[in-house]
């Protein structure tokens, strides 16, 4: 133990560390707590025994390390994401609801441009297969909607691609193994 | 300085070194990294090992335990485990057999030319 250790060599450490458990999600949140501690661990040992640089420097980059335990951890058979799982059905409501709003918010202009003052209820039967009906109510020219929500078939496709995106169905086999193999 | 060795090399072999270090004695992480420098592999990065020890725990070839350290967090001790002395064992008398068949192989006087083909 050569080297005395400073807090920005603790503060480098602890951003290599985060950053590798960045890339670490899609294990098995004991697996990446497991992993974020030995490394950590054995990074500060390093450092006071070579110093932070050459500690930091020998761990070969967040990227590949992640990489690497990565593969250690499912094998080297293709694998699924969660993250691009989350990704894909947290974004895609935002863009298709924006999408489905404007078509709605379309109709309703069409209404207010063809009669200004009109009063009545006009019902518009959505965009085909993936929007259920929209129900307009005109009072002198004020229109306000109900309606327009996503049909099951967008739903099943929302969850199908979720799937798809993320290759899902191979985290079945992996899950199976964990089971008879916890994290130490 | 010491010859450097052939990564993909390595590769195939290191699981097989890092039972034999830990059946010799139960190590830490960073302490495997430093006894495989003794041993003359100093190109072997710790990038390398940590996941390599996580494999062999995956495997079922090692076990670990958290000791607690005087300088700092908690240290993870791999030591292997019945199937990881057979895997030593089975892995160790390969490697001998195709060592000597590839020293065999090498080892033979080269001519200054290629012979010729019929």
């Amino acid at each position: 133990m050569t080297h005395t250790l400073t807090w920005l060599d603790r503060l480098r450490i602890e951003r290599l560390v985060w950053a590798l458990d960045q890339r670490l999600y899609d294990l098995p949140r004991a697996s990446r707590v497991a992993k974020r501690r030995e490394v950590r661990e054995n990074l500060l040992t390093a450092a006071q025994d070579i110093g932070t640089s050459a500690a930091v420097r020998r761990l070969g980059g967040g990227a590949r390390l992640a990489s690497e335990y990565r593969s250690a951890e499912f094998g080297d058979e293709p694998r699924h994401s969660w993250i691009a799982a989350m990704l894909f059905a947290g974004t895609v409501p935002f863009f298709v609801n924006w999408a489905l709003g404007g078509a709605t918010q379309a109709f309703a202009q069409g209404v207010a441009a063809a009669q200004p003052n009109a009063t009545g209820t006009f019902i518009w039967s959505g965009i085909p297969f993936i929007q259920s009906h929209v129900t307009y109510t005109v009072v002198d020219g004020a229109v306000r909607s109900v309606g327009g929500a996503w049909t099951p078939l967008l739903w099943a496709l929302w969850i199908g691609l979720t799937v798809l995106v993320g290759r899902l169905w191979r985290a079945l086999p992996m899950w199976k193994r964990r089971r008879t193999q916890p994290a130490i | 300085m010491p010859p450097s060795h052939d990564p993909q090399l390595l590769k195939g072999v290191l699981s097989l070194v890092l039972l034999q270090l830990l059946a010799e004695r139960e190590s830490y992480g960073y302490e495997v990294v430093q006894r495989l420098h003794e041993v003359g592999l100093t190109d072997v990065l710790e990038g390398t090992v940590y996941p390599a020890l996580s494999r062999l725990e995956r495997e079922g070839r090692v076990s670990a335990r958290l000791v607690s350290s005087n300088s700092g967090p908690a240290r993870k001790y791999y030591r292997p485990t019945p199937a990881g002395y057979d895997a030593l064992t089975t892995g160790a008398a390969s490697w001998s057999s195709l060592a000597a068949l590839v020293e065999g192989v090498l080892t033979r006087p080269v001519p200054t030319e290629p012979l010729q083909g019929d």
